[in-house]
């Protein structure tokens, strides 16, 4: 149960092993993926032809003086050109369709096997990487599917094919061509490569500036009230400064970059007028003709536009390899609470805990050190204890939000264990003391969504938790919609939100984690109201945290360093004046210890 | 164009001699362009008629073509650098301008909103800046200068081109029109699905526990389809309207070498001339193809440029300015004095937060606040914070109206503490000091008793707390925030509820070491605002506000000596147990 994670001492899989995982999701779009491979070459091919005919149209008919037959070789090349257009239209969008297909497929896998990873992974695994997983490491894969891959392939063979044809037409014209062409590639490159790092300064720059600027925004009042105006300005104004910077140095090469290519053009004219120049009387394949150098200039063309964009794209590629290897990293994790098999029906709710022992790692304190305790059908107990004596821990284990405790918890005499977590999270409902809203509705809020739930039950729980009291204080009523996951919303209006969300289901048992905070006295009397009729109607373990709560409880436990000391009514307890009387003094919680002080 | 009108004459005019020397260059750079063409045509007939001509054509061409490298390169750093430099001063006027409003310019915009005003916003006034007064200049360049040479040596193809080239430019400006705004669908999807999924995984043990998986991946999936949906249709454009310009290039040629090669075996045309038309034709279509961009980044630009004059020209809500009138420092901290103080928020004038409060806060006394939520005791401190703005006559400081004090001095002279702490993804030396050296930190922190948690944490002080604090706890975050508010001698103290982030024995420790404090031997002005009774039992006043009253005054003892709210607490309570 307590496995390793896998996030240590991992080697990196390989791309092979990469794509075969990766083409479960890719599969369904086999069809679109290979048609477009086939049309690949056509595409190229398409382009290569176009330059021939022009030299055809100059060479065997303008320049010969041939009239016939020009239109005909005119005509081809119109309908080339529009053939070229169909076929490459054809691509792009069996590419892009097959492309967004897959990452759809890959993000909705990544959302389906995140959600049912185990607490444990969450606490361990920061949020914003979570994230990170199904946007941006998503988004790389698809430039790679889309931009990458097959595109690569592309541009090799029209390359490729491009160096073929000028080979075939003139391979001395090609080879001078080449001789000052690759050195210039190579000039290229080495522009790409310090733009590549001049880019990643911009970014990081880019990256830093905000987030400053972000938090400073936020933060304005503390910024104005300590007279910090000018500190911030000189840090925003040094982190700008690093920013314009690298920018104005990346135009430089961006500027010189641009113009050589747009320069090389011209030079590569000038080379094959001044090689036409030393073969001019000559006659057939040895003399340059007009076609051959309109034809080069257009091969010439096609041969640097790729590489322009290649070097970019086989960075899309590594990005995207770095950024699967994360994904499946993710998609590997198998770190789930462990499913048992049965579903009791009829849940009466009698719930045991015999010698319950758990600690959050195998080599860590225990926080419960042999808890035991029996909760009766109908019966309301609380369980009351200092921060850190295993309230929560307690209510965690029962709801299986945690796994691997020793000891034994049963539920009608089923080992919770063994009872598939989908049966037992009905039998149990549990309020958590911070409470998870969504942004959405209210009434997303109770229902969740879930299309399972009988209206008429929702409806009850709306009325008892005094859900529809909370609705009633908006013009929208339940259809208001909560923002920022809850940042309008009362600590007690969102308790209330989650009493109804969970009494919707109808559970033999509610788990309750009573909050601490602050609630003002209107939403008090309406939280206070809502507990008494749910002590009322169902079977109740309570983390009580108000004073208010516990005397209204048939039985109270009190747990101090992960054990029961104590069990009995208020009363009893008070008279044995033991823990509970002098967690009583204190007052339970803050907001209390003023009245437990005047108590005394 | 208003608002691009007032950057250029504020943010353009000064950098006017980078721009004077682009322009020319691109002037420059358009027609040594267009000649390699042309020589090109003498070059090919010459080459074909065997006469000579063909290697100075050659040399003209390889110096045209150096020449193009150096001035294209000089153009456009001569647009863009300008434009980083125009972006550089906009967005730190920006900035420096944020830092000046006060908060009730802030209550109207959310932070969002302005970090994408100084963010994107900014962006696109360079991409006007720069882009798209390069691409402006040299698409006119291009197009006239092009398009002359084809006159030229045609009229008549020149014509016919213009209707394939036309048809073209059309698809193609209103694909990007489109474009654009699916790129904006697009972002603002991805936005949601992020919101969402953020949402999501901090709720996802209730997902859980609710056996609600499915119905999150559904919803997740939607967003996820709703941007597969968008990105499909750029991807549609990119495919089918865009190609549409180089089908219309296509067309042209054809009309060269059909139409134009009858001319040439008439003999009105050579081939070299047809050879230059093509040359012509491909030099053509970039800069037509650029020209469907370049409107939108205006619009943008234009939309972009109001949202940030907006902020530049919000006056900051300081009625001290100009007028502005010292307050001595005197023996005991200010004494503060409200006359029949009333204040609303903006939105609903109608409905005061506080109504009516007549009192003298005596310098150096320590005074408790103490009311229900909502009653308007954070109001009442952040006004004398100066965070809202008083009505004039209401609020007096040794006398003098506080819209009248100094702001920057008043702000000086008191220290508030809000309820709602914010901490910067800082260390805790930095959160508590702002630059202060370390004793003066340590000193603070060990008032805010902060000793503890700090021994727990690994770097102690320089402990990095996260963004906004969220690697501390609720409670440490507001010791933090004590501890920078006690890191200053102060004339004026002002806590809100931050005694309920200690325990009772830590709390009354507190009240010890404010009631001993003495700013340069002065004692300053404590107002305690506070839900826990204890906290202001040994006030030499407290306020008891009730729906923003001031309902009852007095000593801890004379308050619950009488019937009121502040007894009906006591009792309250007193039931309870």
């Amino acid at each position: 149960m307590n496995k390793p994670t896998p996030t240590a001492a991992k080697k990196p899989a390989s791309t092979a092993e990469l794509f075969r995982a990766l083409w479960p999701y890719l599969r369904a779009d086999r069809a679109r993926f290979v048609a477009a491979l086939v049309l690949t070459p056509v595409v190229a091919g398409l382009g290569l032809v176009q330059p021939l005919l022009l030299k055809s149209a100059l060479d065997e008919h303008i320049v010969a003086g041939r009239g016939e037959g020009l239109w005909i070789v005119a005509g081809s090349f119109l309908a080339v050109v529009v053939l070229t257009y169909v076929f490459e239209a054809a691509y792009t969008l069996l590419l892009a369709t097959a492309a967004e297909n897959s990452i759809l497929r890959l993000r909705e896998a990544l959302f389906r096997h995140t959600l049912g990873l185990s607490q444990r992974f969450f606490e361990r695994q920061p949020t914003g990487q979570l994230m990170t997983r199904a946007t941006s490491d998503v988004d790389a894969l698809n430039e790679a599917l889309t931009a990458g891959s097959i595109s690569i392939l592309l541009d090799v063979l029209v390359m490729g094919g491009t160096l073929a044809a000028m080979f075939a037409l003139d391979v001395r014209l090609a080879l001078l061509l080449l001789v000052v062409g690759l050195p210039l590639a190579g000039v290229i490159e080495v522009f790409r490569r310090r733009m590549r790092v001049l880019f990643a300064r911009v970014r990081d720059a880019l990256a830093a500036m905000n987030a400053f600027l972000a938090e400073r925004l936020a933060g304005i009042e503390v910024l104005q009230l300590y007279g910090q105006e000018e500190r911030a300005a000189a840090r925003m104004r040094a982190l700008d400064v690093t920013h314009r910077d690298a920018n104005v140095e990346n135009n430089y090469y961006d500027a010189s970059l641009y113009a050589i290519i747009d320069g090389l053009a011209s030079v590569c004219v000038a080379l094959m007028l001044g090689y036409g120049a030393t073969r001019v009387g000559m006659v057939g394949a040895d003399a340059v003709s007009v076609g051959l150098v309109v034809a080069f200039v257009d091969y010439v063309d096609r041969l640097f536009r790729p590489l322009r964009e290649f070097s970019g794209k086989i960075t899309f590629l590594q990005r995207a390899v770095a950024a699967l290897d994360k994904i499946f990293w993710l998609l590997g994790v198998n770190e789930r609470i462990t499913a048992g098999d049965a579903s009791p029906t009829q849940a009466t709710g009698r719930l045991s805990l015999k010698d319950v022992r758990f600690r959050y790692r195998a080599d860590g304190p225990w926080v419960l050190g042999g808890v035991s305790l029996e909760v009766q059908p109908g019966e309301v107990v609380a369980v009351v204890g200092r921060t850190g004596s295993g309230k929560s821990t307690l209510v965690r284990l029962i709801a299986r939000v945690h796994d691997g405790y020793e000891g034994s918890i049963t539920l009608d005499g089923t080992e919770l264990s063994r009872i598939a977590p989908a049966s037992i999270r009905k039998v149990i409902g549990s309020v958590r003391q911070e409470v998870q809203l969504f942004s959405d509705t209210l009434r997303f809020n109770v229902t969740l969504g879930d299309p399972a739930l009988d209206p008429a039950r929702v409806e009850e729980a709306l009325s008892l938790s005094n859900a529809h009291a909370i609705a009633a204080r908006h013009a929208d009523g339940l259809d208001h919609r909560v923002r920022d996951r809850g940042a309008n919303l009362s600590a007690g209006e969102a308790q209330i939100l989650a009493l109804a969300r969970t009494l919707a289901r109808d559970p033999a048992i509610v788990v309750l984690d009573e909050a601490t905070a602050s609630v003002d006295p209107v939403t008090e009397q309406l939280l206070q109201q809502a507990i008494e009729r749910v002590f009322a109607r169902k079977t109740c373990l309570v983390i009580a945290h108000r004073l208010s709560t516990v005397i209204h409880a048939d039985r109270i436990v009190v747990l101090d360093a992960g054990c029961v000391v104590e069990q009995g009514t208020h009363a009893e307890l008070l008279a044995r004046g033991g823990a509970y009387a002098s967690l009583y003094a204190e007052g339970f919680g803050v907001e209390l210890d003023e009245a437990a002080r005047a108590a005394r | 164009m208003t608002f691009t009108r007032r950057f250029v004459g504020a943010y353009v005019r000064p950098l006017l001699w980078w721009y004077v020397a682009g322009t020319a260059l691109v002037v420059l750079t358009n027609w040594l362009s267009v000649r390699v063409p042309m020589e090109m045509a003498h070059g090919l007939d010459a080459l074909r008629a065997g006469t000579p001509g063909v290697r100075d054509a050659a040399l003209h061409i390889g110096l045209l073509g150096l020449l193009i490298i150096v001035t294209r390169t000089l153009s456009r750093v001569l647009f863009f650098s300008p434009g980083r430099h125009a972006e550089f001063a906009l967005r730190e006027d920006l900035f420096a301008h944020l830092l000046k409003l006060q908060p009730d310019f802030f209550a109207k915009h959310t932070t969002g909103d302005l970090l994408s005003r100084a963010t994107s916003d900014v962006t696109f006034a360079r991409a006007f800046a720069g882009f798209a007064l390069l691409q402006g200049i040299n698409v006119i360049a291009a197009l006239t200068m092009a398009a002359g040479q084809m006159l030229l040596i045609s009229p008549l193809l020149t014509v016919a081109c213009c209707v394939p080239v036309a048809f073209g430019f059309v698809a193609v400006h209103s694909g990007i029109s489109r474009m654009f705004t699916l790129q904006r669908q697009a972002q603002a999807q991805l936005a949601s699905l992020s919101d969402d999924l953020l949402g999501t995984l901090q709720g996802v043990a209730t997902v859980q526990a609710f056996c609600v998986e499915d119905t999150f991946v559904a919803r997740l999936t939607t967003h996820a389809s709703a941007l597969r949906a968008s990105n499909l249709e750029m991807a549609r454009l990119r495919a089918l309207l865009f190609p549409v310009l180089t089908v219309a290039g296509g067309v042209c040629v054809f009309l060269l070498l059909s139409v134009g090669g009858d001319m040439a075996l008439a003999g009105k045309l050579t081939a070299g001339q047809i050879a230059a038309f093509i040359a012509l034709l491909a030099y053509l279509i970039v800069p037509l193809r650029l020209l469907g961009v370049l409107l939108p980044v205006f619009q943008r630009s234009e939309a972009s440029l109001e949202r940030i004059y907006t902020v530049l020209d919000a006056v900051p809500n300081r009625p001290d300015l100009g007028r502005a009138q010292p307050v001595p420092v005197g023996l005991t901290g200010p004494t503060i004095e409200l006359r029949h103080l009333t204040h609303a928020w903006p939105d609903a004038p109608d409905r005061p937060v506080l109504s009516d409060i007549d009192v003298v806060l005596p310098g150096g006394a320590t005074i408790g606040v103490f009311g229900r939520t909502g009653s308007g005791k954070s109001t009442l401190l952040r006004l004398l914070a100066r965070l809202e703005t008083p009505p004039e006559g209401t609020v007096f400081v040794d006398g003098v109206d506080l819209t009248r004090v100094d702001l920057a001095d008043w702000r000086r002279r008191m220290t508030l503490v809000p309820q709602a702490p914010f901490l910067f993804s800082e260390s805790i030396a930095e959160n508590v000091g702002f630059g202060a050296g370390t004793p003066v930190v340590e000193a603070a922190a060990a008032s805010a008793s902060l000793n503890v948690d700090l021994a727990a944490l690994p770097d102690g002080l320089a402990t990095v707390v996260g963004e906004r604090g969220i690697a501390l706890s609720g409670g440490q975050r507001q010791r933090v925030a004590l501890a920078r508010g006690l890191a200053r001698d102060t004339d004026v103290v002002l806590l809100d509820d931050v005694l309920s982030a200690v325990d009772h024995h830590t709390e009354q420790e507190l009240l010890e070491m404010l009631r001993r404090r003495r700013t340069d031997g002065r004692p300053p002005l404590r107002v305690i605002v506070s839900h826990r009774l204890s906290a202001l039992e040994q006030a030499d006043l407290v306020l008891v506000l009730e729906e923003g009253r001031l309902v009852d005054k007095g000593t801890h003892a004379e308050l619950l000596a009488r019937p009121g709210p502040y007894q009906d607490a006591w009792a309250a309570q007193r039931e309870a147990s």
